[in-house]
């Protein structure tokens, strides 16, 4: 590879809370060659900081860092993605010489935040430290202050980002923050933008809150350059013209573009992969009444897209009539419309556009929030709880009321919502008996919407991911290799069809200058996968860790298709002892080998 | 009124498009609009009144732009980026080429509200000009032109840069009658960003993934002609978003 590194401007931006300072920081050549961008150099930069276990997820030395990729801030189709990296205040292993033990966390959102961190002349944001009281951080191109957010303080989501942009004066600011359930330290709050995009999981916006950061918004005109401008504009042109036919020869790009992710609403339904009554079966009997058909009819109201997404997966809608009535929000997509429908059985469309837009308004993600309320819910159906313990709250599947009761006694903290802030895994350790078989979660935190009894790979990819269970965690080695890497260049996930087979390597070769092949991008992804692994092993995480709830091995689907499916633990411990096996890492323990993480240039990684 | 698209929609077809009940939706909330908004496509600053032939007045100056469904934008900046690299060319090793789509540099720009709505933002090309009108610079006496001109096939902008003073009158004036295409540059404060329809092919309208944007050209303006941005996303808001 060459020694000088395009594409990259060589700055990020640290913005120091507890000593109220912006510095900007360079960007190290081979950090942007080895780790990318994006996750992948967020987790370096992570690491770097973070030389020792075992620091608190909400101390002020844990770095909060909002990373964009090298093809963020270019026309590049559907490259928008900001990924927001930092310890996670949400997974903590079954052994450790640390309290304060706890994964990596990543979390990943769409819009225009990445591609205007990068026109304002930063390849990333790294926020250190813990001011005194509530601030925001402004940005505009090389100007940038740590403002007082004293009035924006307690303000939810949707009537922040109204008020805020008039604050501004400018619509052309990009902004993401936190609502009440960030401020709240709610460990499974999320970062939100637009309203309604959120960097929904691993509780980064719960280490936004303890930052005492509300927001930060950029503006920014320049941009970075390219190794070889006209390679670029060729490969970019390639990409545009057969990105359509790169989605099964379109017919898959016409349904994304039709119904976005909602359109597996159904067919998860369909073919018994569902989170139905919480995790319990795999197939929602009233499916269409929530599904894109009916969502579709009912709810939507426009398309909208990321920055140059020709997808447009984002369907905003409204409830125009009944007890709901003004509500304008996007329409259920597949975890939205699955973890606060079918995993709670509600069945009526316009209670879970309300549901919805409760969750996103209190900066709750969405994925753990239907986790606890379907937790409670079953709990309260085994009367392992009474309803004193729900203080007073009638948690029964299906009834709006209740959920929507819930969903603000955990943004608020108020009475069970503060136990329930915790999630599940905290929820079953106090309520105890039996309850931990259905609290369903990964190393703490919680799964997503895809349903694994019926597909070992599926439950490897919950069992083995670096911020505890990801369902956008590949299911092998190499796949996980691929995502990370994807992850890394600022691509979004569902629209890498369009780039073909090596239409993203092509794109940052002309970007960088360094020649990347499939080969190079694969090792790239190992390499960032095998940081994020050392870093979680080396606060206690091991073999034991990496699982999935007994419910999947021990409670069979008992409706639908594909009723009787469960997982078997001995194929499962097999798929996981080939997993290490493949990834080099030890047997008995998990932990990738010296040698390992000597060959990946990880060596200052001391697990 | 000639419409070039990639991908031509016509009315009929638009009543099987997808979405029917959305559209049934919004031509019942329209109704009380006089039906304007939804009896021509191009919602609201686009203007081009097809509510009765008898409104087009034959004769009459025709301009040729850019127009926007508001219904089938996305909001996605395609149309900033592909404007930019088209119209801020960059030199590399003594070439040029287009540039990488900075879309700080581009002439349409895309403005986002709360709900959803997005409102691209390009000049009119407006018939009586205020910008035009605003400029202050004595009319040269042998082309007649202001700082600000127009001149040639296309009913673009030009700006002559060394008469030009920087007084920010055309921007105003642009701002406060139509809807503040014109964006002064920030160390010279002369007009830039005004649409170049890029020499007949714009840009904008070939790359726009949704078909939003129509090149029309013979065009006259109807009642939403050149209303504000504001304007432009309030209406847009109750139309879309507004109780039953």
């Amino acid at each position: 590879m060459s020694e000088k590194i395009h594409g990259y401007h060589g700055v990020i931006l640290e913005a120091d809370l507890s000593n109220r300072k912006i510095n900007k920081i360079p960007l190290a050549d081979e950090d942007a060659r080895d780790f990318i961008g994006g996750r992948g150099l967020g987790m370096k930069l992570l690491a770097d900081r973070l030389k020792t276990p075992g620091v608190g997820a909400l101390s002020p030395e844990n770095p909060l860092l909002f990373m964009p990729g090298p093809f963020s801030g270019f026309p590049i189709p559907s490259s928008s993605r900001t990924c927001i990296v930092t310890k996670s205040p949400r997974t903590s292993p079954l052994q450790s010489r640390y309290p304060h033990a706890s994964t990596v966390s990543y979390a990943n959102m769409g819009g225009f935040f990445g591609p205007e961190v990068r026109f304002a002349g930063y390849d990333g944001i790294i926020v250190t430290g813990q001011a005194d009281s509530p601030v925001y951080l402004w940005i505009d191109d090389d100007k940038a202050e740590i403002r007082d957010a004293g009035k924006f303080w307690g303000m939810r989501t949707d009537e922040f980002d109204r008020r805020f942009i008039e604050e501004l004066g400018d619509r052309r600011f990009r902004t993401c923050y936190i609502g009440p359930a960030g401020e709240n330290l709610v460990s499974y709050a999320c970062v939100i933008n637009t309203a309604a995009r959120a960097a929904g999981r691993g509780g980064t916006g719960c280490v936004m809150g303890s930052k005492k950061l509300k927001a930060i918004s950029i503006r920014g005109t320049g941009q970075p350059g390219v190794a070889e401008h006209e390679k670029f504009l060729t490969v970019l042109e390639d990409i545009r013209k057969g990105f359509r036919a790169g989605f099964g020869g379109g017919a898959g790009y016409d349904d994304w573009r039709r119904y976005g992710t909602a359109s597996a609403l159904i067919s998860a339904s369909n073919s018994g992969f569902q989170a139905v009554r919480n995790f319990a079966e795999g197939t929602y009997a009233d499916i269409d009444q929530i599904g894109a058909i009916a969502a579709e009819q009912k709810i939507w109201v426009r398309d909208f897209a990321c920055f140059c997404c020709p997808l447009g997966c984002k369907k905003a809608g409204a409830v125009r009539s009944g007890k709901y009535a003004g509500i304008a929000h996007d329409g259920p997509e597949y975890e939205t419309g699955t973890m606060m429908g079918a995993n709670l059985m509600l069945s009526d469309l316009d209670a879970l556009m309300k549901a919805i837009y409760d969750v996103d308004d209190y900066g709750l993600d969405t994925i753990t929030t239907g986790n606890v309320i379907g937790f409670l819910m079953e709990a309260y159906e085994k009367r392992m709880i009474d309803r004193a313990f729900l203080d007073g709250i009638d948690l029964k599947w299906g009834s709006a009321d209740a959920i929507l009761e819930m969903v603000r006694k955990i943004a608020l903290r108020d009475g069970i919502g503060d136990l329930a802030s915790k999630g599940v895994k905290a929820l079953a350790a106090k309520i105890g008996g039996a309850s931990a078989k259905f609290a369903i979660h990964s190393k703490g935190h919680e799964l997503a919407a895809w349903n694994p009894h019926r597909s070992r790979e599926l439950a490897l990819a919950y069992a083995t991911a670096s911020r505890g269970a990801c369902h956008l965690n590949g299911d092998s080695a190499k796949s996980q290799d691929k995502y990370v890497a994807d992850d890394s260049t600022g691509v979004c996930l569902f629209a890498l069809d369009g780039f073909g087979k090596d239409g993203i390597c092509r794109l940052l070769s002309a970007i960088t200058g360094a020649e990347w092949t499939e080969e190079a991008y694969l090792r790239a992804g190992e390499r960032i996968y095998n940081l994020e692994r050392a870093f979680n092993c080396r606060e206690g995480f091991t073999r034991e860790d990496d699982t999935v709830p007994a419910r999947f091995f021990e409670d069979p689907l008992t409706y639908g298709p594909h009723k009787g499916a469960v997982l078997k633990r001995e194929e499962f411990d097999k798929a996981l002892a080939d997993y290490y096996k493949d990834r080099g890492w030890d047997l008995k323990t998990g932990i990738p080998t010296p040698e390992k993480l000597e060959s990946l240039g990880l060596s200052f990684m001391k697990v | 009124m000639t419409l070039r698209r990639k991908k031509r929609t016509s009315l009929k077809e638009l009543k099987v498009l997808r979405r029917t009940d959305r559209r049934e939706f919004l031509k019942t909330a329209a109704a009380g609009m006089g039906g304007v908004l939804l009896a021509d496509r191009f919602l609201v600053r686009a203007v081009y009144a097809r509510t009765s032939p008898a409104q087009d007045q034959p004769g009459k100056t025709v301009f040729s732009l850019i127009v926007v469904d508001f219904n089938t934008c996305t909001g996605c900046r395609t149309c900033e980026t592909v404007c930019s690299s088209f119209n801020a060319r960059a030199a590399v090793d003594g070439k040029e080429f287009p540039g990488l789509g900075n879309p700080a540099l581009s002439n349409i720009r895309v403005y986002p509200y709360n709900p959803d709505v997005d409102i691209p933002i390009t000049c009119l090309m407006c018939e009586d000009a205020p910008c035009i009108e605003a400029c202050p610079v004595e009319p040269d006496p042998r082309t007649k032109h202001r700082a600000l001109y127009r001149e040639g096939k296309l009913p673009v902008l030009h700006n002559d840069l060394v008469r030009c003073i920087g007084c920010g009158s055309c921007a105003e004036a642009c701002s406060n009658k139509r809807v503040g295409a014109i964006i002064p540059n920030r160390a010279t404060n002369k007009p830039e960003r005004t649409c170049t329809l890029c020499s007949g092919d714009p840009q904008c309208v070939k790359y726009c993934p949704n078909g939003a944007l129509s090149y029309i050209v013979e065009g006259t303006p109807g009642q939403h002609y050149g209303i504000s941005r504001d304007a432009a996303a309030k209406t847009l808001t109750e139309l879309w978003y507004g109780k039953e």
